[in-house]
């Protein structure tokens, strides 16, 4: 894994302390954040903060995965990954 | 120093709320007090106090949302809660957000300041109620106002500027009481740009107006006010070069400056700082390899912006530097870590601190402007204290009188009677409840040696002790012909009928050997009708004097609750020559 989805790992872990590293590589979001919203408010400033990327909630939303998200923080807020 | 050197990022504060507190020594309670989302300022908040506080368990509770005045007429403070208010523009008036859409129409705009008027009067006595039962920690408006003016950006209108007058008066009217600690908004603009607070899109998608640079810089320096961490007591300074340019030795009292015609005026700003401090109660002494006679002449010039009679006590001979100092903190009677050594060489400073580990040394900046700016600012913050009381002010007076009572104190028992009755000693006692008793907390707080347990108290646990009407606290001042001490002795307690505990004491150590401890029990068995008193003692590392009382009335610290009998007292106790005199506490 590369050093980018550690920190990835970390914003996530750091929002959903409850979880494991593997729980949330495999995790899909969208449930997540339904249960609590503050949390995608504070991922999103996470990755604002630790990446440089300007993204939106509803993005976070569209992207699903880990996985995508990870993608779409690689490329820099471009919205050339796949929707899952 | 201190704020701004370690700022947090999210992730950071986040994952430090993670790691679990094993065993917490005490739990804070805060109320963070808001109008806006409380969002990242919580997180930020609570990282900084848990930064503060390793050990203490942190729980932070909030409001409603937009709400700020009748968030704070809903808080019922109860046991310890702190509260921390933060004020904004919106809270004055929701149409100074963004958030709202009430209309900036220039009609509009005097009926927007005399809203935010009466809201700032209306927080104003909240506020003022709220202190009046615990601590209130204020940030006053950070935010820009809103382009809501019909003048260009570059010129200020006038109700802009009655809208900042609003708010400087509610920040002038709160920062005079007692317990209201008003975060200074010089500090923050120097640690956080204005133009870089106000982050749109989060205040308008989330209802939170900061960036996260300028939350964490908030939130530090809100934890700082929160931790009222202890002044440092005295100042050890160089002279040559130090409290004036040039060496004394080589160019004669009368060629040493400190003026800006001899452009050395940075040490003219140094005196002046110093004799700032010392008016405050910040004791100075002087350690300085040079001719005594010469440095007597060079203190007495008429120009000297320090006092010489601030000056105690005065090292100055060619021995080492560590030497002096060790002398000075003896006669001061206080530790290392509670004092700062200034030296322009850098040769000097470190022969201190090799000597003094625990001390706080400093190259004086000699020629560097900026650097000697950063210095006084620096000292403002080691030495910054809530207020200057009037043992402060007779400190160093009583300083110099224990010195006297030192050399003229007999050197065995035989005459020790003798002596204390020869001392003119008046014990002036004050027995209540009084939490504003601003002396007493500040004792109980900073003393090491005679002190019963070691045991320190935040502000909002001092008010909750004396909330019990069992609760007592009794202080005790001292003079002697040799001079005023003030108030040097504090004991707190609650009483159940005719047994007294006793929770806290504390005497000042340059009250020792004059018998106060003593008077203190006999006084407290006396006025509380008292048939015995417990003292919730421990041995800490520094409170060797208060375990040797113990030894010396009981035999030995009986473990951790000591308990004195009034006939055992009355049969052990020794003379005591203090005419003594009661003062009402309320």
């Amino acid at each position: 894994m590369s050093e980018h989805d550690d920190r990835l790992v970390r914003c996530f872990a750091s929002v959903f302390p409850m979880m494991s590293e593997e729980e949330i590589r495999a995790s899909n979001v969208v449930p997540l954040f339904e249960l609590d919203s503050l949390a995608g408010v504070t991922l999103v400033a996470l990755i604002d903060q630790e990446f440089g990327i300007n993204v939106e909630i509803s993005d976070l939303l569209k992207l699903v995965s880990f996985e995508s998200i990870s993608q779409f923080v690689q490329k820099g807020n471009s919205f050339e990954v796949s929707h899952e | 120093m201190g704020v701004g050197r370690y700022p947090m990022n999210l992730l950071q504060a986040l994952e430090l709320l993670k790691q679990p507190v094993s065993e917490p020594e005490s739990d804070r309670q805060l109320y963070l007090g808001c109008g806006f989302t409380p969002l990242h300022l919580k997180t930020f908040l609570a990282a900084y106090l848990r930064r503060c506080f390793p050990k203490d368990h942190i729980e932070i509770s909030t409001g409603l949302y937009g709400d700020l005045i009748g968030n704070l007429e809903r808080l019922r403070p109860s046991g310890g809660l702190m509260a921390c208010v933060v004020v904004e523009w919106a809270d004055l008036d929701p149409r100074l957000g963004i958030r709202s859409l009430g209309g900036w129409a220039s009609a509009d705009i005097p009926d927007i300041v005399e809203s935010a008027r009466r809201q700032s009067e209306r927080l104003a006595d909240l506020i003022k109620q709220l202190a009046d039962k615990t601590p209130v920690y204020l940030s006053t408006p950070t935010l820009p106002l809103p382009p809501m003016f019909t003048t260009r950006t570059a010129q200020a209108h006038h109700s802009e500027c009655q809208l900042r007058e609003i708010v400087a008066s509610l920040a002038t009217s709160l920062s005079a009481h007692g317990r209201v600690r008003l975060l200074n908004s010089q500090l923050l603009d120097e640690l956080s740009p204005p133009a870089r607070r106000l982050d749109p899109k989060a205040e308008i998608t989330t209802g939170f107006p900061y960036t996260l640079e300028h939350v964490a810089c908030l939130a530090e320096l809100l934890s700082t006010l929160i931790q009222d961490s202890r002044p440092k007591k005295g100042l050890i300074t160089d002279l040559d070069d130090t409290l004036w340019a040039g060496i004394l030795g080589e160019i004669g009292v009368d060629g040493i400056l400190w003026d800006l015609a001899g452009n050395a005026h940075i040490h003219g700003l140094y005196q002046q700082f110093l004799a700032s401090l010392a008016s405050a109660g910040v004791l100075i002494a002087v350690a300085s390899k040079n001719d005594p006679a010469l440095v007597e002449q060079a203190l007495t010039r008429g120009d000297m912006l320090l006092s010489k009679d601030s000056l105690f006590p005065l090292e100055v001979h060619w021995k080492a530097k560590s030497e002096s100092v060790g002398r000075i903190l003896e006669t001061w009677n206080i530790g290392p870590a509670d004092v700062i050594f200034i030296d322009d060489s850098p040769m000097e400073v470190a022969q201190v601190h090799a000597a003094f580990p625990e001390m706080e040394c400093i190259v004086f900046p000699k020629g560097n402007y900026q650097a000697t700016w950063d210095l006084l600012k620096g000292l403002r913050n080691y030495f910054g204290k809530e207020s200057v009381s009037p043992e402060d002010v007779i400190r160093l007076q009583s300083i110099r009188a224990g010195s006297t009572l030192k050399s003229s104190a007999p050197k065995g028992e035989l005459n020790a009677d003798d002596f204390l009755l020869g001392a003119e000693a008046v014990v002036t006692f004050s027995l209540g409840a009084n939490s504003r008793d601003n002396r007493a907390f500040e004792l109980v707080n900073k003393t090491n040696q005679f002190n019963l347990n070691g045991k320190r108290y935040s502000e909002s646990d001092w008010i909750s002790f004396f909330q019990d009407p069992a609760a007592f606290l009794l202080t005790a001042s001292y003079e002697d012909k040799y001079g005023p001490l003030g108030k040097v002795a504090v004991v707190m307690g609650k009483t159940f009928g005719r047994k007294v505990h006793v929770s806290t004491w504390v005497m000042s150590c340059r009250a020792f050997s004059r018998r106060i401890e003593h008077h203190c029990l006999k006084y407290l068995f006396e006025k509380l009708d008292a048939e015995e008193i417990v003292f919730e003692y421990k041995l800490t590392p520094r409170n060797g004097p208060i375990r040797d009382f113990f030894a010396e009335l009981l035999g030995e610290a009986n473990g951790l609750a000591p308990t004195v009998h009034k006939a055992s007292f009355d049969a052990n106790v020794p003379a005591l020559f203090h005419h003594i005199v009661e003062v009402a506490n309320v």
